[in-house]
């Protein structure tokens, strides 16, 4: 069974599966353009960072954590939709995206045993009832199925990561059933 | 000590832990429904892990979404608050099967506190003063006139599987009691299917005067103090002070050491409030102990100025009394407003959008709330939006304080108690200490149905 991952500290500040260079270079992008509050959602993702510039302490909420990677991409802020370059079709297709949220806390497992085959990948195929992954709480496994037949476009978490509830795992498009 | 408290709660009392938490250097991770989202315990804390929705039987009462969180955010410790799972002994388990500090009294001692009638039987075999009444169900006629005789009239008879007033007798005078007997069994068992009655003596206008205590893992017991209640709208406190004009210093004395002594033979410990009512010739009963940290501690730590939270997490961390307390002298009088969202005449509740929330100061005022300008209180969880509590060098510094304080306390948008509150402390019974649990009854005539 894989480790589950110890959240990382930063100068008292906790962000969940998420990479604090990421964050980091968001934070520059807020300074470079000087926004106080930044908010960028797309395909169910949504990450929220606020300056916390009258509070002492300076601490700094990432809401849903996901993939930061996609920041890459640096859209424009919240005030103008649309989206940037490389991922432009998985955005225009967001609205789309059925998200298949976390029921509960845990930590999320891609496979059903270390070094086992992920459950889905992207691209694949699911149907109503079929097993996506695994979120451990408290000693049991639990097993998160589809609700709907599509096709996975997006898988949100990482595996071994900490998931809360509501947290989205996977975007699916959603296509007639066989 | 601890590296790691989560802290499962909300409101108030989540933000009063994460300060007592922040205060001792521990890390706090807070855990929140998604109508909590925007709380300001969810912001303060170092982390924070959604639970669930709104509901509290699907987010804050859930415990495999709390413990699991505990989990995932590898914490150390879980504070309870009050409510939710704080007299939960199955949680309390829980946490000591899943390695985790439950911060309050052990399992064995929730338990035993939160059965009401054999906390009553403990307690009176531990030597604390208990309402005289039959010893179980009264099985007829002659046990009725006997038991009676000897607790002395007025008496009430009660449903023993029931409550809710139903299979319930007031008997004043001698005549009334077999008719009375008779017919509350049957309400009983038209109401319950079991005509089992037991008597009790009828303490009239009692008044509502609590113990707290502290007891660390070593055996060591000490109270601080006690509080008067007596300001309750149907069995819910409004006001709380420190110390009760009803008590001298003979009797608190006495009540205390015996308080301490019980508790030191059933060996409790961390925080807790033993709980008395005073009758009319002044004798104390003992009635029930809430055995975790209670909404109205702030005015024992106005009081005391030891900080009962922080303490709690010390003895729960394996600090002994002494060091975790420290010496301490009571002065002067507290007094505590329950700020309620709702309606002060009628008590509907009133949730929603706080349009303006400016809160009072100066010498001798505290306000512990998680509200704030623009918030919003939701209408899933108990309606308190904030507790203002007053100091002084006496009783009547403590109580023009609390006035100005309230007329100083500007909340706009939604409806709040604190208009009832000023008719209180204006009242001249109320300010002569001259009152009972009925106070409440005689002053606001008006309530909702």
């Amino acid at each position: 069974m894989a480790k589950k991952s110890k959240l990382e500290s930063s100068g008292g500040t906790e962000i969940r599966g998420v990479d604090l260079v990421e964050v980091e270079r968001l934070l520059a992008f807020m300074e470079k353009h000087e926004l106080e509050e930044f908010e960028y959602e797309r395909e169910g993702v949504r990450i929220r960072l606020k300056k916390a510039s009258t509070q002492s302490g300076g601490a700094i909420r990432v809401v849903s954590a996901a993939e930061l990677s996609r920041a890459e991409d640096m859209p424009s802020p919240a005030a103008k939709p649309g989206g940037a370059a490389t991922r432009g079709s998985a955005a225009a297709s967001g609205a789309d995206l059925h998200l298949i949220k976390s029921p509960i806390v845990g930590t999320y497992y891609a496979a059903p045993s270390p070094g086992a085959d992920a459950f889905v990948a992207k691209g694949a195929r699911v149907e109503p009832g079929q097993v996506l992954c695994i979120i451990e709480a408290m000693k049991l496994m639990n097993e998160i199925e589809s609700d709907v037949a599509g096709e996975i476009v997006e898988i949100f978490a990482q595996n071994g990561s900490p998931v809360e509830y509501g947290q989205p795992l996977f975007g699916i498009r959603p296509q007639a059933k066989k | 000590m601890f590296r790691k408290i989560l802290i499962a709660n909300r409101g108030e009392i989540a933000l009063r832990v994460l300060s007592a938490c922040k205060e001792l250097g521990i890390a706090t991770v807070a855990v929140y429904s998604e109508a909590d989202r925007h709380s300001l315990h969810v912001r303060f804390a170092d982390e924070a892990i959604c639970i669930g929705p709104p509901r509290s039987s699907d987010s804050y009462l859930n415990i495999p979404q709390v413990i699991s969180a505990a989990e995932v955010a590898n914490v150390d410790a879980i504070h309870p608050g009050y409510g939710f799972l704080s007299e939960n002994a199955n949680f309390a388990e829980v946490c000591e099967a899943s390695h985790i500090t439950f911060i309050g009294p052990s399992p064995t001692m929730i338990r035993m506190m939160g059965e009401k009638d054999r906390a009553r039987a403990e307690m009176g075999a531990a030597g604390l003063p208990i309402i005289p009444g039959s010893d179980g169900v009264v099985p007829d006629e002659d046990a009725a006139k006997k038991v009676a005789a000897e607790i002395g009239l007025p008496v009430m008879i009660k449903a023993a599987e029931g409550g809710g007033g139903r299979g319930m007798r007031i008997v004043r005078t001698k005549r009334e009691l077999i008719p009375a007997f008779l017919t509350a069994r049957a309400e009983a068992e038209q109401a319950f299917g079991s005509p089992n009655v037991y008597i009790e003596k009828l303490i009239e206008n009692p008044r509502h005067i609590e113990f707290q205590v502290m007891g660390d893992r070593h055996g060591n017991v000490i109270h601080l103090g006690e509080r008067e209640c007596s300001i309750q709208r149907r069995h819910q406190k409004l006001l709380e002070e420190s110390p009760s004009t009803a008590l001298d210093s003979a009797t608190r004395e006495r009540m205390g050491r015996q308080v301490v002594d019980a508790l030191r033979k059933v060996g409790y410990s961390n925080a807790g409030t033993v709980e008395f009512l005073r009758d009319a010739s002044g004798d104390l009963y003992f009635i029930e102990m809430n055995a975790r940290i209670q909404v109205e501690h702030p005015v024992t730590e106005m009081v005391t100025q030891v900080d009962l939270v922080k303490t709690q997490i010390r003895v729960a961390a394996g600090e002994r009394l002494d060091d975790a307390v420290g010496p301490f002298q009571p002065r002067g009088h507290a007094i505590e407003c329950r700020i309620n969202a709702e309606d002060p005449d009628t008590f509907v509740p009133s949730p929603g959008h706080i349009a303006t929330f400016r809160v009072p100061g100066g010498p001798g005022i505290r306000v512990d709330t998680a509200a704030y300008a623009d918030a919003v209180i939701p209408p899933y969880y108990d309606s308190l939006v904030a507790k203002l509590v007053a100091h002084g060098r006496d009783r009547a510094e403590a109580i023009v304080r609390m006035q100005c304080a309230l007329d100083g306390f500007v909340v706009e948008g939604i409806k709040t108690t604190i208009p009832l509150h000023k008719r209180i402390l204006a009242d001249p019974d109320f300010v002569a200490g001259k009152f009972d649990t009925h106070f409440l009854e005689r002053l606001a005539p008006v309530e909702a149905k």
